[in-house]
Formats: C-alpha cells, structure tokens, sequence
C-alpha cells in the first residue's frame, strides 16, 4: 500500500516540477491514464506541449526502469519518443498503456518508424488521397454513441482480442472495413503480462466517440460505417448537393444520397412498410436505386433517423419479427400489439395491449369451436337467444349487423388489421401497414384485379 | 421562411437545368412553376422525321413530396393527346420508369427523352390500349 501511494506521490511530485518549469501550467493539462503492463493504472495530467519522451520520464521510476526501457503503446502503435502529445490525438481521460521491456534487444531488431495510426480507413485509392495532410481534419469516422445518442465522430482504437488489453501494437494498418470489422485480419503483439495468446495475437478494433470524455473501458460506439467524408464531393443522387458527409449504399455502384436524403428516404419506405426482414441484417431498405445486394447491412445507420422514427422503425421490426416467428398482432383497431403465440392453443389474449381475447385462426373475437367463415359469421351467443320470442327478433338484428360487419370487414392480408370496405372499389389499402390488396383476391393489388374486377 | 426540402431543393436544380439545357423540342412554362413547384407544364414539339412532326404536345408533371424516392406522375394534358399504343385518350402514359422502374437517378429530363423516343419509334399510330391489356 505505502509503494503505491509513493508510486503517486512521486508521479504528482514529478509532474509538479515539471509544470512549474513551464510558462503553461495546470490549466492546459490533459488528464490521462497510464495503464502498466504489470498491472497499475496511473493519472496524470500531461501538458499537450510534450513529448512521448517527457512522458517515458514520469512513468520510468514507478516502473522500476530507465525511460529507455519503455514503450508508450496507443491505438496500436507504439509511439515514438519524439511524438508530441497534442499529436496524438488524445482526448481527456484517455489511456495510453506503458510497458516496461523484459529484453532490450527484442526492442532493437523490432523497432520500426513509428507513425500514428490512421484516423480513417477508406477503400484502395483513397488512403493516398487521405495522407495528404490537408485532408486530415475532414477526414473521420463516424458512430453512434448511445452517451451523447447522436452521430458523432469516432476514434478507431485496438486492443488485444483475448485479454482486452490496450498494450498492444499492430503488425500492419488496417485498409479496409474489412479488417476492421471482421475478426482476426490483422495481427499484433500484446504486451500485457499475464495474455493467455501469450506474445503473439489478433488485433480487435472498436470506437470511441470522439465528443464525450470517456467513461471508461465499456464505454464503446457503435461505427456507422456507411457514412463517408465526401472526399471526391460527390452529390447527392436524390437532391443533387454536395455535402460533405454523405452515406455510402452497399450496391456495387456505391449510390450516394446526403444524410438529409437518406432520412427522408428511409423514413418514407418505412411508413410505406417497405422495409424488409433480412435473416442476416434485420429490418432493413436497399439503396433506392433499387441495386441488387444493396441491403444496409448494419441497422445502428437508422439511428440516425429522429428518436421518435427509430422507435417507429424498432416497432414495426418488432411486428416483423412476431409475424415471422408466427406469432400475430392483436387485430383490435388502434393497438396491433405484436403476440408470441402457442400454436396448440387458438385462445389469445393481448396480455401487453388492449387485453382483447381472440381466436387465433379466424382473429375475430374468441369462440367455442369451428371458425365460421367470414361472409357468415354467426356467434354462437345470438344462437342461444332465439328460444325467447322477443329477442329472437333482437338476435336477428344482430345478426344482421354481425353479418353486415363481417362482410364489410376484412383482415389485410398483410398485417390482419380489420379494414372496412366503403364503397364500390375492390382496392384496399391497409390503414395500418398501407399495404394494396385485394378485395375479392386477399392478396397484394395487381394489374390483373384492375382489369377483372377493380369495381364491384 | 423555412429552408427548402430536399424535394423542393431537387427540383428548383432540375428546373434551372431544364430551362438551361433543354432536350430538343423541350421547353417548361418557368412562370407557372414558380407559382407551384409540384406542378410543372411541359411543352413538347413532335420531332421532325416522325409520325408526330409539327404536332404541339403539353405534358404536365405532378410531384409529391416524396419526389425523387417517388415517380412524379406524368401524363399528356391539353386538346392534342398523342395517338400512341402507350398513351390512353385520357393522357395517361404506359411507361415502365413512371412506375416500376423508376429511380431517383432519374430526372424530369431523362423522362421527357424516354417520352421523345417513346414517340419516335412508333411506326404506327394504332389505338391506344385497353385498361386491362395494361
Ligand atoms: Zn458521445
Ligand atoms: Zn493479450
Ligand atoms: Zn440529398
Ligand atoms: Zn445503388
Ligand atoms: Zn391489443
Ligand atoms: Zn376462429
Ligand atoms: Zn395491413
Ligand atoms: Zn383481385
């Protein structure tokens, strides 16, 4: 306990000294955590104005070593003694991970011209086009950060992918997406003492929003990697700007709308239901060029829709997924509360809608026995009353309107909402999930109901 | 005043370059589509060399907000309707880009060119088809 608290005081002490030899002092500091191979974590302010070399002067003594006997390892790279801090590109509470070498000459035949990692990955041609030095601050990669829950930049960092931890350096850039998001693509070494890869392993890669102070190892954003800085100002397929963040569609041809675009494009097709459940990416829409294999397939790009349309695009999902699983949504107007459904029971309840009870097979309200069918619905309850006179009468009235209403009323084909026929027309369109069916068919709209029986 | 939509954006562009360069025989009735931005008039000559030389046509296009991610809805207006296999009496024209095909890479230009060459290739000028042959 006393060795740690000697451990900080010196480093306080060191820092001190160091700030009151500079006309910059404390208020200019970034706080930062050091994080050693054997195991402590350190706090320090640093002032961005030094080096890595200032910074292997702190951290050498609590190790236990000379300077020269450590390495700065950051995103993956080890950094080089002559790298200035504010280079780094480190944000407030940032970790750099400190290892102190077991063997120097290991070091020796290792060390290579250590550059900081690319802050971007874009395709082939353009890794030329982003070193140009004027590209550099247009140049990022954004994610969707559920601490701020908005877009914003990211921070590519790597860490090992069996133990997690940051001391570890990559053998090679990573070029693409590719490597970036697929496992085991690119390898490295990792520095932590105890990694059960031992020296040699894969490098995994996350993010970090770039706009909060990070709240610590979990605190990960999701990438949208779809989204491209518009390096070769291309314009937006739907409203013709240029825009200088632009979304990038999966199609061979690389459609490109602007993020306004994409917004009003994928909440139009989601009102429309037009989204599709993909087995692989989920509830999703193509690039509206209509391309083959053009799927988004990451469904976190929809978070940038308004926090109310992501929670339509979540529901609807969410119906598509009950449909598909077999289940149904409550048929009652108003609720279409999506119900997993045990297929040997026809009785259903909307335990987490309205509570209205069912039949699963016909989904009107529950019965006893056979379903009638549609166009001569007669509950079982208005047989029962005929016996009394009167309300023989009264049961013919409502069995009337039970027939009036079951001819009138019929379940989309889609979603089985009950939808009302008025008027003549046989084209329908469901006031729910807007689909165009078919009165007399009960299948999707066609030319072909147009030229048979489009009135009736 | 609120900033234009995408929509709105889209078509003041297409609208200038329309004006700009027209396709041949092409010209837009500007003023009228400064009163009403959704709702365009087109004139359109009938090329010289085809069944339609020296016939004046108008097309009128109808957008909704939904432009460019949804097709305008075109169709031929006024007292000289084309005779054409794909036009009705009532102006409606069967073109597969106004409906299934359509795309937001496509523009009010590429529809008047499909229309022009829809027009000059017909050989004959038949009737025009029935609602359910459609
Ligand atoms: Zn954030
Ligand atoms: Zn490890
Ligand atoms: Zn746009
Ligand atoms: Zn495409
Ligand atoms: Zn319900
Ligand atoms: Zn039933
Ligand atoms: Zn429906
Ligand atoms: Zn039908």
């Amino acid at each position: 306990m006393a060795d740690i608290f000697n451990f900080i005081f010196g480093v306080v002490r060191n820092i001190f000294r160091m700030f009151s030899s500079s006309r910059n002092p404390l208020n200019n500091s970034l706080n930062i955590f050091i994080k050693c191979n054997t195991g402590n974590t350190l706090t320090v302010g640093l002032d961005p104005k030094w080096d890595i070399k200032d910074v292997k002067n702190i951290i050498a003594p609590k190790l236990g070593a000379n300077p020269d006997e450590v390495k700065i390892i950051f995103a993956g790279k080890e950094l080089d003694d002559s790298i200035i801090i504010e280079d780094c590109d480190l944000g407030e509470q940032s970790t750099l991970h400190a290892v102190k070498l077991k063997d120097l000459s290991i070091r020796a035949t290792k060390q290579k011209k250590c550059s900081l990692l690319r802050e971007t990955v874009e395709d082939e041609d353009e890794i030329t086009l982003l070193q140009e030095k004027n590209n550099r601050d247009k140049s990022h990669f954004y994610v969707y950060c559920s601490v701020c829950a908005a877009m914003k930049i990211g921070k590519l960092r790597i860490r090992c992918s069996k133990c997690k931890s940051g001391a570890f350096t990559v053998d090679t850039d990573p070029k693409s997406w590719n490597d970036v998001l697929k496992p085991n693509k690119i390898s490295g070494h990792c520095e932590q003492n105890d990694c059960p890869d031992g020296v040699f392993g894969w490098a995994q890669f996350y993010f970090r929003c770039a706009e909060h102070i990070c709240q610590g190892e979990n605190d990960i954003a999701v990438p949208l990697y779809l989204l491209k800085n518009n390096l070769r100002k291309i314009p937006c397929l739907a409203c013709t700007e240029i825009k200088d963040i632009v979304f990038v569609f999966t199609c061979r041809e690389a459609h490109v709308t602007c993020l306004e675009c994409f917004r009003v494009y994928a909440v139009l097709r989601l009102r429309e239901r037009q989204f599709v459940l993909d087995d692989s990416f989920g509830y999703t829409i193509s690039c509206p060029v209509g391309c083959e294999n053009s799927l988004i397939d990451e469904c976190h790009h929809f978070k940038l829709l308004t926090k109310e349309q992501y929670e339509m695009y979540q529901k609807f999902a969410t119906e598509e997924y009950i449909l598909k699983a077999g289940g149904v949504l409550c048929p009652q107007p108003g609720c279409g509360e999506g119900i997993i459904v045990d297929l040997k029971c026809d009785k259903i309840v909307c335990v987490n809608g309205c509570g209205y009870v069912f039949c699963r097979k016909c989904l009107q309200g529950y019965h006893i026995g056979e379903c009638n069918s549609v166009d001569n619905n007669i509950s079982i309850d208005n047989i029962q009353h005929v016996t009394d006179p009167a309300k023989a009468l009264q049961a013919r009235w409502d069995e009337a309107t039970n027939v009036a209403i079951r001819v009138t009323t019929k379940p989309c084909p889609k979603c089985r909402t009950a939808t009302e026929r008025s008027g003549g027309c046989m084209h329908m369109i469901c006031t729910r999930c807007s689909f165009h069916w078919c009165w007399v068919c009960q299948i999707e709209w066609s030319r072909d109901c147009m030229g048979t029986h489009w009135f009736g | 005043m609120a900033s234009p939509s995408p929509s709105e954006r889209r078509l003041q562009k297409e609208l200038s370059s329309l004006m700009k360069d027209p396709p041949p025989g092409v010209s837009v009735d500007a003023n009228a589509v400064y009163q009403h931005l959704n709702l365009w008039n087109v004139h359109m000559k009938g090329a010289d060399g085809t069944l339609y030389q020296g016939e004046d046509f108008q097309l009128q296009f109808r957008f909704s907000s939904k432009y460019p991610f949804d097709s305008p809805e075109v169709t031929f207006v006024g007292d000289n309707i084309p005779i054409h296999p794909h036009v009705y009496s009532n102006g409606h024209i069967c073109l597969s880009i106004l409906t299934d095909d359509w795309s937001p890479a496509l523009s009010v230009q590429s529809v008047c060119l499909s229309i022009i060459s829809m027009l000059s290739s017909c050989k004959e000028k038949a009737s025009t088809l029935s609602i359910e042959k459609h």
